[in-house]
């Protein structure tokens, strides 16, 4: 193993808060060789993101490196003393940034920082440049990043591009000093799926047209497919399991590895849901619903002439990418916003002082009030709905049940709970004014895979328990698939596709619908192959609004 | 979805237009309508009925409130607060005597604060929890914390110990023969007519008021300079150019120091309304002849038409001073710039 | 999130709120000093009539004997122009600055604190009114304004804290404002109001509590603030009526005898700045216990 390139040994990190310590990695080893792709994968606090950050020399205030040895090109940096390591960043090895916009001083033009970055990296190197030749060698860059007007993009400030531009410019700057290795912490996680996608592929082109080694960071399995040749597994701060891509993807060895990939819903294959979906009496009606925000010049219309039925008892999915008007549309249909044009119809009218409508938000850190427990978040609703003293103390423990959360959690604050128990209280809430439609918005992409996979059980539980309708908004589709009866595809504010979800994923007809199933990660090469094929043409009609 | 720098400016000016008509609503509430009977306090108890009842008429004051408020906005837009009861001249020409006196004092201690904060938190953020530090918070936290009166005297006490010959009262040595020049300000009406005494002489009487004038707002830049070099260390752009191998030093001076300059900026608008407060101390303090201790005789001798066009050019100093911050702002952040255009 | 920022606060999430207020506040010897001395302050000026050394001080006696005494053993902070005890007009006069606080924050914190409240959440033309508002009053100097009223009125201790109070609202009106419209924009606000809360309920149960942390280290500050310009108000001689001791017109007293006696100016002066030391350091101690930003 001499001639790794990077080798990681025993590390064992712990963190201090508080006056407590506890320890977040323990015994790590892996390396990676020259111009191998390595996959590091895990949950949330598994520890994949501290093992990047001590490689990289970024740990936080409140960690401490307790032992083991790191090598970069066989010196140990650990050690080193602090001028000599940060002489290897940029030229040992780059890293891509995870949050493209808080990646960039907002204050200053693109082209500053890229300059910056380029005429220390000459300094050191001792060339010496002009400030002309600098900017050509930098458009050249930007240009293999796959940017087309490197002047525009040198000439704004970070606000003024597409998250998708930001990424670009920060793997172009990963690659200004053609390093030997990549690391790439969850590159894009924030951005849409089909953007997401494309920096996967570009980042893929790129490390094997440079021969560069890659260690990327992610919790996503397609994307380890994708772009990896081996995988390191990490749980709670341990190494489950470290072997080739296909092996683990295919066969894993370990338990939790298993647990992980099946959490991922399939794209094709049998459907997760077995139960029986009926299409029964419309519930809401809206038709011909466009909204326009703003006023003047600054008008731009969010949706336009959006026709949509939601039927009792159905699970309705409403599929697009940030800004295609998803939302909107859903909070129109329940009368939380009125359209600017084109009207509402509700055929059940709910009892006096309920309402129709419950929301369950995406991010559960900000859908449950900080300063109120768990029983004072649940008790708005039930005292609006007239219960009180002993009757309202039974009905909180019945909706804790209902979520399968321990009646002792009603006296926590949300601090105290982790990121899926958050969700099944804001749903027990939702529960608890006793609502006919449930608007799911997004309720598990905060969530990792296994926690994702226990929520939508329960809602799925909950659905055929109380008979509730469901009309879920979200970007990701392979999950639409396996949740929803029926789904609309809206792009640009407009409904592009409807019909029953088997059907739409058999046959997709818009080519923007091709688009997102094809963008979508997978973790199998079958799934790959059945995906439906876009061509460039049809990626460039519907995607132009993502990227440039 | 960018917005011409010149457009936004040119919001916020009618902005502040709207306050000051709204503060001059308030002022005109303050001095004509609470007070009771200003005639009667302008004549005194000794002055007869029928004598109150003539400056009443003459001072318009059985109109409706309305056209005496329009009456009397219609004369200040035209510069004409009326007379002073105390100097017995028009209000406008004791201001147009006293306002440069007090700009130039307020400008001078401007500079200093910028001069003196920015490094200060600059330096503070940088060897944090270091001696320079902790020196730093402690000059920074006497500079909140002490009155501004007990600054004022205590440099006039160490002057008169130290330093008997340096000048601790007015602005210019008496025996210089100076009246002043075109600006009103000592210094360039001094280099204006090529006395070089005269600049001298006016810089050492204004160092003093100037630096005691701006104790508490260094101490509050160097905080809020301070806490923002602090915060924007953590953001991921720093980590962005340190890992490509950008220098520290070009990091903390040039990305860093830009970026935390917004924060001191913004806060310098609002500690202005305490600068000038401050003012009418140190002034008084200081014998500086400006129009703070015009507004503070007039106080005292319930001067109702001078009070009432000191308060008014209080607040206009406010909302200048608060103009300039915001073109600055402007300047410093392009997502200021793209607000409102969308 | 960042996976570290995640098990950062995954540890956080097994210990009690409480407990790392306490861990926060402990690790800042400056918070602990600054408590200590406000709650000095407070005890100096409750107790001040059994604590003073010569309580009749207080009063208009004069002792000519006794004038400009530097400090000694019978008068730690030396006498003044007439012989009184400076120690004991200063812990009286701490007494003044204390309720001018008391007044001015009793009034100006709820009423600012609604304001910003109702602005913040309810939006529309209310939200403009009180902004709008707000931008004039702030628009006018504070000690200005106080000077142009007290005067207008009588210079007497509840004129001058009427005179602050008039304009102090607008700064907390202003912060709980801010506060109130981020918080207003929260999912949870809009769950609850989905969920049939009523806007009192919005206002005072959700929103509220989470601006009680910025109210206490803000009104701590201001504290500081109020002594100030209390203080100044009455060393320009718009304050409390002779004999009644304060510190800011002792200044002003002693300064006509500068600077033979510099004592008579420093000693109520530094009183002046132990009790708005004590506040600011108690407020910046408060902001590092509850992770406010400033």
């Amino acid at each position: 193993m001499t001639d790794a390139l990077l080798q990681v040994e025993g590390l064992n990190v712990s963190f201090t808060t508080y006056g407590r310590t506890r320890q977040v990695l323990r015994d790590v080893s892996f390396s990676v060789a020259a111009g191998e792709r390595v996959a590091l994968i895990g949950e949330t606090g598994s520890g994949k993101s501290v093992t990047a950050k001590a490689i990289i020399g970024t740990l936080p205030n409140a960690a401490t490196i307790t032992g083991g040895a790191i090598r970069l090109e066989g010196r140990e940096v650990l050690h080193m003393p602090p001028g000599e390591r940060e002489a290897l960043k940029g030229t040992a090895f780059s890293l891509i940034m995870q949050d493209p916009l808080s990646s960039f001083n907002p204050v200053f033009l693109i082209g500053t920082h890229l300059d910056d970055v380029m005429r220390f990296a000459d300094r050191r190197r001792g060339v010496r440049a002009s400030r002309a030749e600098r900017r050509d060698r930098i458009a050249a860059v930007l240009r293999r990043v796959q940017l087309a007007d490197p002047e525009r993009v040198m000439n704004s400030y970070p606000s003024e591009l597409s998250g998708g531009m930001r990424q670009r410019v920060l793997i172009g700057l990963a690659l200004l000093h053609q390093p030997k290795l990549l690391i790439a912490d969850e590159p894009g996680t924030a951005l849409d799926v089909t953007t997401q996608d494309e920096i996967m592929n570009l980042i893929n082109q790129l490390v094997r047209e440079e021969g560069m080694a890659l260690l990327m960071i992610t919790h996503n399995l397609g994307v380890v497919r994708k772009v990896a040749d081996r995988v390191v597994v990490m749980h709670h701060g341990d190494i489950v399991e470290t072997g080739d891509c296909h092996r683990i993807l295919g066969a894993p060895a370990q338990d939790y590895t298993r647990a992980l990939i099946d959490a991922v819903p399939p794209l094709y294959g049998p459907r997760v849901t077995t139960q029986a979906l009926t299409e029964g009496a419309p519930i809401v009606e809206a038709g011909a619903l466009t909204k326009t925000f703003g006023r003047r010049r600054s008008e731009f219309t969010a949706v336009r002439e959006v026709s949509l039925t939601l039927r009792k008892g159905e699970i309705f999915g409403l599929a697009g990418e940030s800004g295609s008007g998803k939302t909107t549309v859903a909070r129109m249909m329940m009368g939380l916003l009125s359209p600017t044009t084109g009207q509402v119809t509700f055929h059940e009218t709910p009892a006096k002082g309920r309402p129709l409508a419950q929301i369950v938000y995406q991010n559960p850190g900000t859908s449950l009030n900080p300063k109120r427990t768990v029983a004072q978040s649940l008790s708005v609703p039930l005292k609006a709905l007239g219960k009180k003293g002993a009757v309202r103390q039974v009905r909180m423990q019945e909706l804790m049940a209902l979520v399968r959360l321990p009646v002792s959690y009603l006296g926590k604050y949300p601090h105290e709970l982790s990121g899926g128990q958050k969700q099944r209280v804001a749903i027990a809430r939702a529960l608890a004014a006793e609502p006919k439609i449930l608007i799911l918005d997004e309720p598990t992409a905060a969530l990792d895979v296994s926690v994702q996979k226990t929520v939508i059980d329960l809602l799925l539980q909950l659905r055929e328990e109380l008979g509730l309708t469901y009309f879920m908004i979200s970007h990701d589709l392979s999950l639409m698939r396996n949740f929803c009866s029926r789904i609309a595809v809206m792009l640009r504010g407009e409904i592009v596709e409807e019909g029953a979800t088997p059907d739409v994923f058999a046959a997709p007809e818009h080519p923007y619908t091709r688009a997102l199933i094809a963008a979508i990660p997978v973790i199998s090469d079958d799934e790959e192959r059945m995906k439906p094929a876009v061509t460039d043409e049809e990626r460039a009609r519907t995607l132009v609004a993502t990227t440039v | 979805m960018q917005q011409h720098p010149m457009v936004a400016i040119l919001r916020r000016l009618g902005a502040f237009i709207l306050v000051l008509v709204a503060l001059s609503v308030m002022i005109f509430i303050l001095a004509r309508v609470v007070p009771g009977d200003p005639a009667r306090m302008a004549l005194g108890p000794a002055a007869s009925q029928a004598q109150v009842a003539q400056l009443r008429a003459e001072m318009g004051m059985n109109d409706p409130l309305l056209s005496q408020y329009l009456h009397y906005a219609w004369n200040a837009v035209h510069g004409d607060f009326g007379m002073s009861l105390v100097s017995q001249r028009p209000v406008t020409q004791d201001l147009a005597e006293t306002v440069p006196a007090t700009v130039e004092l307020v400008l001078a201690s401007v500079i200093f604060m910028f001069a003196v904060a920015i490094p200060l938190g600059v330096l503070t953020a940088q060897y944090r929890d270091r001696w320079v530090d902790v020196l730093g918070r402690l000059i920074s936290l006497t500079g909140v914390t002490i009155p501004s009166f007990l600054v004022a005297i205590s440099l006039q006490l160490l002057a008169a110990r130290f330093w008997p010959s340096w000048p601790i009262l007015g602005r210019l040595d008496h025996g210089l023969n100076f009246h002043g020049g075109p600006t009103g300000f000592m210094l360039i009406d001094g280099v204006l007519a090529w006395r070089w005494d005269v600049v001298a002489s006016a810089a050492q009487h204004l160092i003093l008021p100037a630096f005691a004038l701006s104790i508490a707002g260094i101490g509050q830049i160097t905080r809020i300079t301070r806490a923002a070099m602090l915060e924007n260390q953590r953001k991921d752009h720093v980590l962005t150019l340190k890992s490509f191998g950008v220098p520290e030093r070009v990091i903390v001076f040039r990305y860093l120091l830009k970026l935390s300059s917004i924060a001191p900026v913004t806060i310098m608008g609002l500690e202005f309304a305490s600068l000038i407060g401050n003012a009418f101390v140190i002034e008084m303090i200081f014998s500086w002849g400006g129009f703070a201790s015009y507004g503070l005789e007039a106080i005292l001798h319930k001067d109702l038409n001078a009070v009432s066009a000191v308060v008014l050019v209080s607040g206009l100093f406010f909302i200048v001073a608060n103009l300039i911050v915001d073109v600055v702002i402007t300047l410093l952040d392009p997502r200021q710039r793209q607000k409102g255009g969308r | 999130m960042s996976d570290a920022k995640m098990l950062l606060d995954a540890s956080d999430r097994e210990m009690s709120a409480a407990y790392m207020m306490w861990y926060r506040y402990s690790r800042k010897p400056a918070a602990v000093i600054g408590t200590l001395i406000v709650l000095s302050a407070i005890a100096m000026a409750v107790f001040a009539p059994w604590i003073a050394p010569h309580p009749k001080d207080v009063g208009t006696v004069v002792n000519f004997r006794a004038r400009h005494h530097a400090p000694e053993l019978a008068h730690l902070f030396g006498t003044d122009q007439v012989g009184r005890d400076i120690l004991s007009r200063a812990l009286f006069g701490m007494r003044v600055s204390l309720l001018l606080v008391l007044g001015v924050l009793g009034i100006s914190v709820p009423v600012g604190t609604v304001l910003g409240l109702v602005a913040g959440y309810f939006g529309g033309w209310v939200e403009r009114v009180i902004t709008g508002l707000t931008n004039v009053m702030l628009a006018m100097p504070p000690l200005v304004l106080a000077l142009a009223v007290s005067n207008l009125l009588e210079p007497t201790l509840t004129n001058a804290m009427l005179a602050i109070t008039l304009q102090w609202w607008t700064w907390h009106a202003r912060l709980i404002y801010a506060v109130s419209k981020s918080v207003a924009a929260e999912d949870y606000i809009e769950a609850a109001r989905l969920s049939g809360a009523g806007p009192l309920h919005i206002l005072f149960r959700e929103i509220l509590p989470n601006c009680v942390s910025v109210i206490s280290v803000k009104t701590t500050l201001d504290a500081a603030f109020v002594i100030l310009l209390g203080a100044t108000l009455s060393f320009l001689g718009f304050g409390v009526k002779p004999p009644t001791p304060d510190l800011g017109s002792m200044v002003a007293a002693g300064r006509q005898f500068m600077p033979d006696y510099w004592g008579e100016v420093l000693c109520p002066g530094a009183a002046v700045l132990y009790v708005t030391l004590g506040f600011n350091l108690l407020g910046d101690g408060l902001r590092d216990m509850f992770d406010v930003e400033s």
